[in-house]
């Protein structure tokens, strides 16, 4: 009895059921359009791209299978390329958040003036990374740029060392300058961390006793660590497409050695138009980032969950 | 007859009355007896009230189209909008822009060394049709040979640019300091032999190395672009000047010969005498030296001779250029070596995608033009620099300034004996291993290892695009006088 009134309730609601499940799907199919135009399709023809030889100076665009990756791996100046990128991420991004860390720590306590030197510390995250690179190229140059002058004044005589046109100076410029723009950033992620940690924790150990450096290892870190994964990660996934200041600064000069694998890539898909050769580059920067993203979410759940 | 039948037979009659009005018109237009801007006015006419896009290089460069396109609308109705890019931009967007069928440019200019890829990409319209309809044929002859020979306006014998820009490396000199009795007396002590503009590089950086001693940090002996990007424009020409070849029978690349590693080694021992930081001058910073007075010798392009000489520094558009200190003591010689690079210049083409090819065809042809571009090229704050026989012999720009004729004499000299950068597919990034190789000898590694290095990636590239096929494009690149590297042009008699 019960099993055939289920069955007529069934058969009379389906067609409105029906109906009632398939409104929202209209309703998000313009998104689900608009998602894969924009990402799954140029995703999916790139991929095919890659596949292919693509170049300017030929008439024909064979399919090569996987003939640009072959090329790819065994280009000295893409390993190069992305030796350059991985010490920005692992250097650059470490220093932003050991630097940004530190003031963190220092203005999280109430003080004197504090939301004016936050403000102030803000500020380089706000100017866009060209206007920064060129700024720092004004600052790096060697006759007119104040770090030389700055530099001649405490050595008491000119130095018009060329920062940038020097290879063993050139990456260290981009370094200072990319943790001058993204330390406020990090500083910015974790202050705001630190400031919902529960004070009255860390009143209860100081009356244990503990020291300020057992306070940090214990206690601040391991409260801090979602916060500073998703800083890292966001940090993180930004430097590994870093180009701006690249191209402001040096150029990925003196000759390749500051290239990173997004300034490559740019080179060789839309300056020298080899966009198989490009795309298959493209993919194997989305297979890092993937990675990296799968690692660091992560261990962000882990951080999450304990 | 049906009603089906009628209608047919009205449509091909149509087609028919539309065929029979556009023959005979397109047969009346000869080609043009009377000046050449005013056969392109005429013809424009019919397109009156249409839209061209032009690319032109952002910046001083765009003053020149945004100062004549208002009087082609009024001449023409045809407005023209001026799409300012980038230089190195200019490569790239319209050729993407081709590509993906956009159609957004009619007119653009191109580098000579860019015309390949273009013409291998379908980018570009031929223009030979549009020339024997609408030009006067002793206008194409006033073009300076160097600029309308094979790889330059034509690819493969078909005309695909009307050039517009007398591009050449010229030196300026100081004519004070080496008029200068002492410095002269001194020099000749120091060195041996009379000190007089430079002819040769040795005697360019002997003179530079004693004004350098001598002066510096008030004044250095030279300075020349050695940023990345464009850095090899310095390197062709004395490359050429020295017997250096770009390739061998087997297309193997040569660069890295004895002749390119020396002049390596010779172009960083030129820092020296050069002003610190100079591994990271452009094209404004060298400007800036020069017209403050700074340096003793520049090797640069043809609109620093207006400049400095205080031609036209009145005009609002000049404004941010330094103040000339040096009027009055400039002199000029051709780049010293023998070959002096034509760097860069531009070609006005017709994009092969755009919707209004004759009415931008007709556009460059009246920008070209003998008269209207003797107009231009004496615009005192446009780029574009003397590339007609008739802007050369112009009693107007010979009495521009007291040292006019003496400038223009050297750069038709200059130009005449002129080396192009490559020109074959991938021609861009060859030159970018050539770039590469400079700046990183410049930062201190060996020139041999750094030819070497660019010597690898021509190959790379060489391979990769085919041996063949590039040595064909090469072979026919090489029938241009003067893209064939030596000491010395060997113009065939026409």
């Amino acid at each position: 009895m019960v099993a055939t009134t289920e069955a007529l309730t069934l058969k009379s609601k389906t067609p409105r059921r029906k109906r009632r499940e398939l409104i929202p799907w209209m309703f998000v199919a313009p998104c689900i359009m608009v998602i894969l135009l924009v990402t799954v399709f140029p995703t999916v023809y790139s991929l095919g791209l890659s596949l292919t030889k693509w170049e300017i100076g030929l008439q024909e665009r064979p399919f090569i299978g996987l003939g640009n990756y072959i090329e790819l791996f065994s280009t000295a100046r893409f390993w190069h390329s992305l030796l350059i990128t991985l010490l920005v991420v692992v250097v650059g991004v470490s220093i932003e958040f050991l630097l940004g860390f530190g003031l963190a720590q220092t203005l999280s306590s109430q003080m004197k003036g504090k939301r004016v030197i936050v403000a102030a510390l803000l500020l380089p995250v706000m100017v866009m990374p060209v206007v920064v690179g060129y700024t720092w190229r004004l600052l790096w140059d060697a006759q007119y740029g104040p770090i030389n002058q700055i530099i001649g004044w405490i050595i008491g005589q000119p130095f018009t060392y060329t920062w940038l046109a020097k290879t063993e100076t050139a990456l260290l410029a981009i370094l200072v300058t990319e943790i001058w723009q993204w330390t406020p950033f990090m500083f910015l992620v974790l202050l705001s961390g630190l400031a919902v940690l529960d004070p009255e924790i860390f009143e209860a150990a100081e009356i244990d006793g503990a020291s300020g450096w057992a306070k940090l290892w214990y206690m601040t870190l391991p409260l801090m660590r979602p916060i500073i994964i998703v800083a890292l990660l966001i940090r993180g996934l930004d430097a590994l497409k870093f180009f701006d200041i690249i191209f402001t600064l040096t150029g990925g000069g003196p000759g390749n050695s500051t290239e990173t694998l997004s300034f490559y890539i740019y080179q060789m898909g839309y300056q020298f138009f080899r966009l198989g050769y490009g795309a298959a580059a493209s993919f194997v920067l989305l297979v890092f980032l993937a990675v990296f993203l799968t690692y660091l979410l992560k261990a962000f759940k882990s951080a999450v969950g304990s | 007859m049906s009603t089906r039948m009628f209608r047919i037979f009205s449509a091909l009659l149509a087609v028919a009355m539309l065929l029979g009005l556009v023959v005979p018109v397109a047969h009346a237009q000869g080609p043009c007896q009377g000046s050449s801007s005013q056969c392109a006015v005429e013809a424009a006419k019919q397109f009156a009230g249409t839209t061209i896009n032009y690319v032109r290089e952002a910046g001083l460069q765009a003053q020149d189209p945004l100062t004549m396109a208002p009087i082609w609308e009024e001449l023409t109705g045809i407005k023209v909008n001026v799409i300012e890019l980038a230089y190195l931009d200019m490569y790239t967007k319209p050729l993407q822009d081709h590509l993906t069928g956009g159609g957004a440019y009619d007119a653009i200019d191109l580098s000579p060394m860019w015309m390949q890829d273009y013409v291998n990409a379908g980018a570009l319209e031929p223009l030979d049709p549009y020339i024997e309809k609408y030009m006067n044929p002793a206008d194409m002859e006033d073009f300076l040979p160097v600029y309308r020979s094979e790889g330059v306006m034509k690819i493969n014998g078909v005309t695909y640019g009307l050039y517009d820009d007398g591009d050449v490396f010229i030196l300026y000199y100081r004519k004070d300091l080496f008029e200068d009795e002492t410095n002269k007396a001194e020099f000749k002590a120091k060195y041996g032999y009379e000190l007089t503009p430079p002819e040769t590089e040795q005697q360019m950086y002997d003179a530079a190395e004693f004004f350098t001693n001598k002066y510096a940090p008030e004044l250095y002996g030279l300075a020349m672009q050695r940023m990345e990007g464009q850095a090899y424009s310095w390197f062709v020409g004395p490359f050429s000047g020295r017997g250096g070849q770009f390739f061998d029978e087997n297309m193997k690349a040569t660069i890295n010969s004895e002749i390119g590693v020396q002049l390596l080694t010779d172009m960083v021992k030129q820092n020296k005498v050069m002003p610190p930081g100079v591994e990271k001058w452009g094209f404004m910073e060298v400007l800036s030296a020069w017209m403050d007075g700074k340096v003793a010798m520049i090797v640069t392009w043809p609109p620093i001779g207006r400049w400095s000489a205080g031609y036209g520094d009145t005009a609002k558009q000049l404004a941010w250029v330094p103040a000339s200190k040096v009027v009055g003591k400039v002199g000029y010689m051709p780049q010293p070596g023998g070959r002096p690079t034509l760097a860069g210049g531009f070609n006005m083409c017709i994009s092969a995608s755009s919707n209004n090819k004759e009415a931008a065809y007709l556009f460059i042809q009246w920008m070209t033009s003998p008269d209207i571009s003797l107009q231009r090229v004496m615009l005192p704050f446009a780029l574009r620099d003397p590339y007609r026989l008739s802007h050369f012999n112009s009693p107007l720009y010979r009495s521009a300034w007291p040292e006019a004729g003496e400038y223009l004499d050297t750069l038709k000299k200059a130009a005449m004996a002129g080396q192009y950068e490559l020109g074959i597919p991938g021609a861009r990034e060859y030159m970018e291993a050539i770039d590469n190789a400079l700046t990183a000898a410049y930062a201190g590694k060996d020139p041999k290892e750094a030819l070497d290095e660019a010597a690898a990636k021509w190959d790379a590239i060489t391979e990769r695009l085919g041996v063949e096929n590039q040595k064909k494009a090469y072979e026919q690149w090489l029938k241009n006088p003067w893209n064939r590297l030596g000491p010395k042009v060997e113009v065939p008699a026409e």
